[in-house]
């Protein structure tokens, strides 16, 4: 027993206090009694992975490492500054220094950190022990999280005291400094989520070294863009963060942060979850949750474009809902790749926990894993957006955009719809029929609609440039199946110059004809009924939740007191 | 009558697993029970797919084709269900770095959600099980093999499991260390759990397990206890017997009998091979006596475990 009471370094607290308590020990008695119950309850991982980096030597040194950096940011800094600190404001100077000083641990060490020590519970295979334990997945990516945090904290408070420092400097505000902060925190965690999911993704060993270099490169190019991000903050101060539109984009930003935060964790829960369990549906949660927010910043945003431009009429509704068109298309073109490689054989367990009553099965389904419900949901919510834009420019009417006509938009609208479901509808045949003969992976089925338009795409272009009458012709039909081109040159010249005419007429046509052409697999996945759970386990649900006998009024209770 | 039932329920139960990687079938319909409280021992020379199958129902791996149960739970429906009534040992140690043996036994008591006086009470009872107690503050990346062995042993009993794997665990153990693990896994199937060990040695699971299973190349030979095993195989033995008189006339008669080969007269016995078993064997002397012959000594070489081994498997590796 004494052993572990001993190198129970963060339950220590044991043991009766002799004589009468003083005041202030009863006082701290809750306090250390609710400590010890956090760190008992805190996420194994967390627990385990402070006690190793507090004994560890790496951790001791980069964290001397930074402080000793601060001192010498100061003295360098005020060195250069010379006597005029006792008058300039010198704050902006020194921040920038120490900025540097923080970027590198957060942007750096914190993240790669974070995607070692997942890579290396694999190496050591302590990863199989770990996952046998009764830890979800999500817990072990959630305390691989709050490992970095924790470090992140610890870097932060060796600078803070600087940080303090240049405040006292003065020509920083503390808006500034907490800006930039948090900034700098939501980054750090943003990247080591990021790092988390390419660790929990790079399963094979020899792809290790070439992830490691590429995540150390991306990381790197992160910290430099980080700095320079945040030394223009410092530089341009305050004042424009009084500006209603600072805020409106950091609310958009923070949206879009959590949620793709929230996206990534259940990406990298599942790549390490066991293979039988559901690992679609709560992605695609997420996903619809973005679509929400998408939804609900647009309509903000047109809104406010609105009201604040209601004199003249023009106003750029048109290009916003161009940037939003792309920006659309290609989430749901990525996403919809990915659903569509999905592996179209429910397991067991996941049969058991489809949705099973008319209204969760006609609402519902699309959540169930599958490449066809997959391919339905990526579509639909395509199609929800395009509808939206679609109603949109009606109601408004003609001249909405300042470069681009209306006519181009819808045409937009309806073309990118038909690329994206046209593309990904062919894609998944191709993937079904490869399914027949071999293995195809999500990652397999994802390069193979990659490749699809990629071939629809170059193969036009390198027959026009090939051809000595076509060579210089520009954009011509023979371009159809070119999505980049032909969006491109919708977008930039107008209708007119894509033959738009046609173009609505036989993309659409050819994608509603994909569309049906898959709907008989989708059907058969939508098919799929709830299965009971076996015997066992309903035996043992019965056991474990024995049902609580409830009063059923209150004066029961009165009755039995009595 | 309940207790009965209860004692036969299979803890562990392999319905025709398969599991092939490529063209290597390393599991190939493999079927077998075993009951609570029994020290099953799983024994098969190398690649025989022992860590394969082990893996699979720890929920490790899956199968190709057929199921696994713990306690009627699918390893591949239930795994959540299966894990918490299952501690697995793999013939590996995985190691943390700047760590030590409490740390490491209470980093798993957490994992498997134990909490406070719980946790505190399954990693002493743990340390002393396993006689680690000695060992609480060292690095684990100092330890030696049997240590790591020991406190391997440990993490997998962390959550009281009531089904044991335990993959290899005598491997690399100095003799002393091979009793004391003996102990300890019988003071486990004392305490009413499932033990299902694996080892290419039979004579080293032959004293503590209730019964075996022998596979090779993916395939169950045999499953029973050792004894059922070596008299089943036992179909050829070394017969050696000595008459008063007549030597010749019983090398004769010997000579005509189909189950008989290889009659010689070695310093003043008779020496021959004989295809069949205990039962045949004590047939054979009756017949001898009944015809006539004086017989005072007869002797049967019976074949040691290592024979019941080889003869079992084929030395087949894929
Ligand atoms: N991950 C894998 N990929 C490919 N083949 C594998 C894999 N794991 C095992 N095998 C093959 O399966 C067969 C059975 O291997 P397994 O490790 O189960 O044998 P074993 O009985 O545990 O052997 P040993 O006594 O050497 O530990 C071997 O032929 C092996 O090559
Ligand atoms: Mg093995």
């Amino acid at each position: 027993m004494s052993t572990v009471v001993q190198a129970e370094i963060l339950d220590a607290g044991e043991g009766p206090i002799e004589g009468e308590p003083s005041r202030w020990a009863r006082a701290w008695r809750p306090v250390e009694d609710w400590l010890i119950a956090l760190v008992d309850r805190a996420n194994p991982i967390l627990v385990k992975e402070t006690r190793q980096a507090l004994k560890s030597r790496q951790f001791v040194i980069t964290f001397l490492v930074v402080l000793v950096a601060c001192w010498i940011v100061s003295f360098i800094g005020i060195a250069w500054i010379g006597p005029e600190i006792y008058w300039a404001a010198a704050g902006p100077t020194l921040l920038k220094g120490y900025y540097v000083v923080l970027a590198i641990p957060l942007a750096l060490i914190v993240p790669f950190s974070a995607f070692r020590s997942l890579a290396a519970e694999q190496e050591e295979q302590t990863y199989e022990l770990l996952s046998i334990t009764t830890l979800s997945s999500r817990k072990i990516i959630t305390g691989k999280l709050a490992s970095a945090a924790v470090q992140m904290v610890v870097y932060l408070c060796a600078v803070s005291p600087c940080i303090a420092f240049t405040f006292l400097l003065r020509g920083v505000d503390a808006m500034t400094i907490s800006v930039v902060l948090a900034g700098m925190v939501l980054g750090s965690m943003g990247l080591s989520m990021i790092s988390l999911l390419i660790g929990a993704m790079a399963r094979l060993r020899g792809t290790q070294v070439v992830t490691s270099v590429i995540l150390i490169l991306g990381l790197a190019l992160a910290c430099v863009g980080g700095i320079a991000l945040g030394w223009m903050i410092i530089q341009s101060g305050s004042g424009f963060m009084r500006e209603e539109e600072f805020w409106i984009v950091i609310s958009v930003m923070l949206t879009f942060y959590i949620t793709f935060f929230g996206l990534f964790h259940s990406a990298a829960a599942a790549q390490i979850a066991f293979v039988s369990e559901n690992r679609s549906t709560p992605l695609r949660r997420w996903m619809m949750v973005q679509q929400a927010c998408f939804c609900g910043w647009m309509a903000a945003g047109i809104y406010y474009e609105l009201s604040s431009t209601s004199g003249n009429g023009a106003n750029n509704i048109g290009e916003a809902l161009v940037a939003a068109t792309v920006f659309a298309t290609g989430y749901w073109a990525v996403m919809g790749a990915l659903l569509t490689g999905e592996w179209p054989l429910l397991s067991r367990r996941v049969q058991r926990s489809l949705p099973q009553s008319t209204l969760g099965r006609t609402t519902l389904s699309l959540f169930n894993p599958g490449p066809g419900t997959g391919y339905l949901f990526a579509a639909s919510n395509l199609t929800m957006l395009i509808a939206v834009g679609l109603i949109l420019l009606v109601f408004r009417g003609p001249a909405t955009g300042r470069f681009v006509t209306t006519e181009s938009i819808a045409c937009l609208l309806v073309l990118s719809w038909s690329y994206v479901v046209g593309y990904l509808g062919v894609g998944r045949l191709i993937t079904v029929l490869l399914r027949r003969w071999i293995f195809v992976p999500l990652t397999a089925a994802f390069l193979v609609q990659i490749l699809l338009v990629m071939v629809g795409s170059f193969t036009p272009l390198v027959i026009q440039m090939t051809s000595r009458q076509l060579r210089n012709q520009g954009y011509s039909l023979l371009q159809i199946s070119n999505p980049f081109w032909t969006l491109y040159e919708l977008v930039n010249r107008g209708s007119s110059s894509v033959q738009a005419e046609v173009l609505v007429w036989i993309v659409p046509a050819a994608a509603v004809a994909v569309l049906l052409l898959n709907m008989r697999s989708v059907a058969t996945e939508l098919m799929h009924h709830r299965v009971a759970p076996p015997v066992r386990v309903l035996e043992e649900e019965a056991a474990l939740h024995v049902p609580v006998v409830k009063p059923s009024n209150p004066w029961e209770i009165e009755e039995d007191d009595h | 009558m309940v207790a009965v039932h209860q004692q036969r329920r299979p803890l562990i139960e392999l319905r025709h697993l398969h599991r092939y990687f490529g063209p290597t079938k390393a599991v190939y319909d493999m079927s077998f029970e075993v009951y609570a409280g029994e020290v099953f021992g799983y024994i098969g020379p190398n690649g025989a797919g022992k860590t394969t199958s082990m893996r699979i129902l720890a929920t490790l791996d899956e199968p190709t084709y057929g199921d696994a149960l713990v306690d009627g739970f699918s390893v591949v429906d239930d795994p959540d269900r299966v894990r918490r009534r299952l501690g697995f040992m793999p013939d590996y140690f995985g190691t943390y770095q700047n760590m030590n043996v409490v740390e490491y036994l209470d980093f798993f008591a957490r994992a498997y959600g134990l909490h406070s006086m719980q946790r505190r009470s399954a990693i002493d009872y743990a340390m002393e099980f396993t006689l680690l107690d000695q060992l609480a503050d060292k690095p684990i990346n100092g330890l030696s093999k049997g240590m790591k062995q020991r406190l391997s042993l440990g993490r997998t009993m962390i959550h009281d499991p009531a089904v044991l794997i335990l993959d290899e665990p005598a491997a690399g153990l100095d003799p002393r260390a091979r009793i004391e693990l003996r102990e300890m896994i019988g003071r486990l199937a004392e305490n009413g759990k499932t033990v299902l060990i694996s080892s290419h040695i039979l004579t080293e699971l032959a004293e503590m397990c209730h019964r075996v299973g022998i596979i090779e190349r993916g395939h169950l030979l045999a499953v029973g206890t050792v004894e059922e095993i070596s008299s089943r195989t036992q179909t050829r033995s070394e017969v050696r017997l000595r008459v008063l008189r007549d030597v010749e006339g019983l090398m004769n008669y010997l000579r005509q009998r189909d189950d008989v080969r290889d009659v010689a007269v070695r310093q003043g016995h008779v020496t021959m091979t004989h295809d069949g078993g205990p039962e045949e064997q004590a047939a054979l002397l009756r017949q001898i006596v009944d015809s006539g012959f004086e017989v005072v000594e007869f002797a049967s070489k019976a074949k040691s475990l290592e024979d019941v081994f080889m003869t079992v498997t084929a030395g087949l590796v894929q």
